[in-house]
């Protein structure tokens, strides 16, 4: 036994908590079966191994010879694990921060404070290295077995990446503190963590859009204008990707660069951290401000009213407003793709159409979904002298009237460039919202706003018909914006999933 | 005048709702105007898929629901223009205040915007919730909650209050202040219906007393009616109510 309070006793707090978590994420809350536990990890270590070899399986021989050229793909792929990693990494010091539970336990308790919070970033590093594991180990494996066990120095920087991705972290939340104050920290470092997820894809992407025209990250790695512009093969920027092909001084360096950026803040940070936690409980979430709300409900409608409440009650929700609006990051690359291709836009156009369209009935789903099913006082409106049917609608048209809103810039963009093309455009974008708010009407069921992610698993068929639907109409957008009238099969396809989908909705 | 108070607040006829079992079996009631009433019965016993149905939350298999000689089921939006609906489980906005829900609710029921700022005011003031009336409801403890459900069922003025386990989770200062609220509308003329399994609660406050068992009303009236109705002079309520709801599982 380690006495209370001691490293090793924390420690073991600390891995009694995260096994809960695991368990929870493994078996959904359900009971913990051994057996289907077992068979869902070989099939995901099985899927992942696939695609781990379609990826990495040709460059199996590659040696610290291949120069810059190899130098930049794996520097590539590195990054990309590494901003995968870190923005997980901050969802983890947030909680850290934010999450009540049994913080408040210890503060009133004679366990070190200090001691705690350096176990717990501990602990976020080696959740990081574990979540590095299945993101890098198959690939490992795969270059391994064909070209040999030299390649597991890949697996090694992989972990001190992850080691890195919890001391960065770290240091982002505790400069967040200082600059905005613990009642801004929360929201910046969650927007932080979706943007740094998706960050490095989409900035790949603008650049290769802005340079070659194609939408491909591989591409752009192997194209001669990025290498043009990259270092020789001494240079100090390649120490990791040295490293990953078995360069053994440069393996060192890099972890030991990891080690000292994940100590150097862990040491000089963890006496304030607790002093964070505490000034983070004491936020008050709304504060004492005048009541905009009330002045805005005062001079409505009752159509007005509900979809204000729906967007205030949006808007007012940064976690909610960043998990369906942060989708459309990915948006930006075609906006980007419309500016290039500004002066012959017919081929951006047919491009743009189905994307545009299919991110409008993605995000018309989600925002559906929370007016519907999230309906936070069900019987309160339910009890009002507002007819189902009325309230109903004015949550539809809150819904269309934000999507319109937010694929306003694109529209008028596409506009000065063409008439037909922004109607097809927006006619697309109408029926795919459409399609996916009724869809989510259809299978309505009361929940929770804060299990928001949690909508997919709790109804597979919304889910899947919401993605059949706007496949369906995007590809109708793209023939139409091509000016085809095949356009017309998509279309019809879209029509009988949702005919489908009605005829075996819930009663 | 007289034309009105012949009108009851609320009456219900031949009410039926099953899901496995049935829930409600045939149940009659009549609220007269003006009154408090407790609507009492074990768990299970029927209390509260009645009073969904009654608001309009739920569609009964058959029966008839009259409020204030308005069918309910045939003009629901006309029923509900008078009544209030509080559940047992406070279901507000935790991103609005207490203000702006109040706004909220009262431009669902169309109110005037004057009229309904003034009436906000005076109720977040009676029920001590004007020092928060500005903060999001996120952080309020169950009874601040009941409490702020409470001032939006009162804002619109209904005729009707109908309440389900209104108390539950309530500290004593809490249930104090709703209570003596409702005893206020009562005495303004609103009428009443609440369930509880307080029994003291509807022995002190309500003026008549409805006990449910197995979705039927079993027995009806003030409490000496009841007491006489059980045979069981002098004694509490609690013993009444065990008395009948024992007799009643007997006889079936
Ligand atoms: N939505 C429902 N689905 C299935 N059974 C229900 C539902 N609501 C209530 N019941 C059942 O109906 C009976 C009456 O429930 P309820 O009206 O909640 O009782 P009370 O409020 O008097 O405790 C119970 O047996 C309960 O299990
Ligand atoms: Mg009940």
């Amino acid at each position: 036994m380690s006495a209370p309070g001691s490293w090793l006793w924390l420690a073991r707090h600390e891995g009694r908590l995260a096994l809960r978590d695991l368990r929870h994420l493994m078996t959904g809350g359900g009971r913990w079966r051994v057996r289907n536990v077992a068979i869902t990890f070989v099939l995901l270590a099985i899927g992942l191994h696939l695609i781990a070899f379609g990826v990495v399986a040709r460059h199996a021989d590659m040696t610290l010879a291949v120069g810059t050229r190899g130098f930049t793909s794996i520097t590539g792929s590195l990054l990309l694990t590494f901003f995968l990693l870190l923005s997980q990494a901050l969802e983890h010091v947030t909680r850290l921060f934010y999450g009540r539970g049994d913080l408040d336990l210890f503060r009133s308790s004679p366990a070190p404070l200090r001691r705690l919070f350096v176990i717990r970033v501990l602990a976020i590093a080696v959740s990081s290295v574990m979540m590095s594991f299945v993101v890098a180990l198959p690939a490992v494996n795969v270059v391994a077995a064909l070209g040999g066990l030299r390649w597991f120095s890949a697996l090694a920087v992989a972990i001190a990446a992850a080691v890195a991705t919890a001391g960065i972290a770290l240091s982002l939340a505790a400069l967040l503190f200082d600059t905005l104050g613990p009642r801004r920290t929360r929201f910046a470092a969650q927007v932080a963590s979706a943007i740094v997820g998706s960050a490095f894809i989409i900035g790949v992407q603008a650049v290769a859009i802005l340079s070659i025209g194609t939408l491909s990250p591989r591409d752009f790695f192997d194209s001669d204008l990025v290498l043009n512009h990259m270092p020789g093969p001494e240079s100090p920027l390649w120490i990791p990707a040295r490293a990953v092909l078995g360069s053994a001084p440069d393996l060192a360096l890099t972890i030991l660069g990891a080690a000292v950026i994940l100590v150097v803040p862990m040491v000089l940070l963890s006496g304030r951290l607790g002093g964070y936690a505490i000034a983070t409980a004491s936020v008050s979430h709304g504060g004492s401000r005048p009541a905009w709300g009330a002045r805005l409900f005062r001079t409505a409608s009752p159509r007005q009213l509900l979809q204000r409440k729906e967007w205030m009650l949006l808007l007012r929700d940064p976690w909610l407003a960043s998990q369906t609006l942060m989708q459309l990051l990915y948006l930006i690359p075609a906006g980007l793709l419309l500016w290039r291709f500004y002066g012959d836009a017919r081929g951006a156009l047919v491009v743009l159409a189905p994307v545009l369209t299919m991110a409008a009935g993605q995000l018309a789903g989600g925002l559906a979904w929370l007016a519907v099913s999230g309906e936070d006082a069900p019987d309160l409106i339910a009890t009002s002298p507002i007819s189902p049917l009325y309230n109903l609608s004015a949550k539809v048209e809150a819904v269309l009237i934000a999507v319109f809103a937010i694929f306003a810039p694109f529209l008028i963009g596409i506009v000065t460039h063409s008439w037909t093309a922004a109607l097809v455009i927006a006619g697309a974008i109408l029926l795919a919202a459409g399609s996916s708010t009724l869809i989510q009407i259809w299978f309505r069921s009361q929940a929770r706003r804060r299990y928001f992610r949690r909508r997919q698993t709790s109804s597979r068929i919304a889910t899947f018909a919401e993605a059949f639907s706007s496949v369906a109409w995007a590809s109708a957008a793209a023939l139409a914006a091509n000016e085809s009238w095949y356009a017309i099969a998509p279309a019809i396809v879209a029509m009988l999933v949702l005919a489908g989908t009605w005829s075996i909705r819930p009663r | 005048m007289n034309m009105a108070q012949s009108v009851p607040a609320l009456r219900v006829t031949g009410l039926r709702k099953s899901f496995r079992r049935p829930a409600v079996d045939g149940l009659d009631l009549r609220v007269e105007q003006g009154k408090f009433y407790a609507l009492l019965g074990p768990n299970g016993a029927g209390k509260t898929t009645t009073l969904r149905m009654v608001a309009g939350l739920m569609q009964p298999d058959a029966g008839a629901v009259s409020i204030f000689g308005i069918d309910a089921l045939a003009d629901p939006v006309a029923a509900k223009r008078i009544t209030a609906w509080v559940s047992d489980e406070p279901m507000i906005y935790d991103k609005l205040s207490p203000t702006e829900y109040l706004a909220f609710v009262a431009g669902l029921w169309g109110m005037d915007p004057a009229v309904a700022d003034r009436k906000s005011a005076a109720l977040l003031e009676l029920l001590e919730l004007k020092p928060h009336a500005h903060e999001r409801c996120e952080d309020f403890s169950k009874g601040m909650r009941q409490k702020v459900a409470l001032a939006g069922a009162l804002v619109h003025e209904p005729k009707l209050i109908i309440l389900d386990e209104p108390l539950t989770g309530l500290d004593a200062r809490a249930a104090r202040l709703v209570k003596d609220a409702l005893l206020a509308r009562v005495r303004q003329g609103c009428t009443v219906i609440m369930t509880t399994h307080i029994l003291e609660v509807a022995e002190r406050m309500a003026e008549r007393i409805g006990v449910i068992s197995r979705g039927r009303l079993i027995a009806e009236g003030t409490l000496d009616e009841l007491r006489k109705q059980s045979g069981s002079i002098n004694t509490s309520l609690e013993d009444v109510f065990l008395a009948l709801v024992a007799e009643q599982e007997t006889a079936q």
